[in-house]
């Protein structure tokens, strides 16, 4: 407690020695590159699944049953849905890639076979669009909280502080004795 | 003055004829735009084939070798050299129904040796329900039968009707959606012979 009677605003438990402002931006320069490393881990993991039949599931599950209505092959008992999984099993079991099984199918019936948008083209935005707002909103977190560090860091000279105790007092002396 | 305060006394009753008038003209706008839809519904024109921009057109068409529902086998390198009509059909497409007809007259009206040659491939159906609607509409052009369904998925096909036009080069030059007529075939195979001559 300070002598005004109010609980001082920077009050820590006993025992817990403030962080330096180093140590805090390196604590911060962490957790940034912990995020950074796992965001590329995951978005460059390696080829997928081990098995044919996996990878053949998971390509599937990535293309659109044509004669249906926004589901994938893999979840459809449509003839044509029944033709692409058999066509997707025999060409990744003929060694092609999964690139080249979606060439294929996208030769045949157009992008829209996809289930996920292409890169590219006025598709591009769906693409680019979260990780730029992602980006910004963490760059206006981070401004955001500077400031507020910047301003609870801001300096009090004496003088201040001399002013600020000396209206404390008056005002408790009001408070507590009676006027003329 | 007469006339307000009349109003003023029986509200009810000034406002009961208007709220009947009312009813009357939504119900009479209900009516006339009911018998406007059926009468557009009756008198619509049967579904006809659209051109479709898919990414065979003006490529190579893929191979097309499969027994017929004759039992005989069939090569499309064999037609190479003449226009060749593929239509992708099945007995329970009613669109396939309504065609049907329509590719008869156009097989007779190009039966010579030299004229387009109209080929049928059988989509999502037995073979025995496949033959015996060709038989019972007259028809006798080969039909292929696509086990698996894989010259379905080569020609990108998503649903029967659809019909492809094959140059004698091998290049596929139209893809049409949907039930087609006699002439629109014979439209569309002119059109073809501009574009590759």
């Amino acid at each position: 407690m300070s002598r005004t009677g109010r609980p001082a605003a920077t009050a820590r438990p006993a025992g817990t020695p403030p962080l330096s402002p180093a140590v805090r931006t390196g604590l911060w320069v962490v957790l940034v590159v912990m995020v950074g490393v796992a965001l590329a881990v995951g978005a460059t993991r390696g080829p997928g699944p081990a098995t044919v039949q996996q990878r053949a599931a998971a390509l599937d599950a990535v293309i659109r049953c044509p004669s249906c209505d926004g589901i994938s092959v893999a979840q459809s008992s449509a003839s044509t849905a029944q033709a692409i999984r058999q066509t997707v099993l025999a060409r990744l079991r003929g060694g092609q890639s999964p690139q080249q099984v979606e060439a294929y199918l996208v030769s045949r019936y157009g992008p829209g076979i996809l289930l996920r948008p292409p890169v590219g083209g006025g598709t591009a935005w769906v693409w680019v669009l979260p990780p730029v707002a992602v980006a910004g909103a963490a760059a206006g977190l981070g401004a955001v909280l500077w400031r507020r560090r910047r301003r609870h860091e801001a300096e009090v000279s004496e003088e201040d502080r001399a002013l600020v105790e000396l209206a404390l007092a008056r005002r408790a002396g009001a408070t507590t004795e009676p006027g003329p | 003055m007469t006339l307000v305060d009349t109003e003023d006394a029986d509200p009810a009753a000034a406002g009961r004829p208007r709220r009947g008038h009312t009813a009357r003209w939504i119900a009479a706008a209900v009516a006339v735009v009911g018998a406007a839809l059926v009468v557009l519904l009756a008198t619509r024109p049967p579904e006809a084939a659209t051109e479709v921009d898919t990414p065979l057109v003006g490529q190579r068409a893929p191979a097309l070798d499969g027994p017929t529902l004759a039992g005989g086998s069939f090569h499309l390198a064999s037609l190479r050299g003449r226009w060749v009509v593929l239509n992708f059909f099945a007995s329970w497409c009613p669109p396939c129904q309504q065609e049907e007809p329509d590719l008869v007259a156009f097989a007779y009206a190009h039966r010579a040796p030299t004229a387009a040659a109209l080929v049928g491939v059988v989509f999502n159906d037995s073979a025995a329900a496949a033959h015996a609607f060709m038989r019972s509409e007259g028809a006798t052009w080969p039909a292929v039968v696509d086990g698996g369904g894989q010259i379905a998925l080569a020609y990108g096909v998503v649903g029967p009707p659809e019909t492809f036009i094959v140059a004698p080069d091998g290049t596929v030059v139209v893809h049409l959606d949907g039930p087609v007529t006699a002439s629109e075939l014979d439209h569309w195979l002119a059109r073809a012979r501009q574009g590759t001559a």
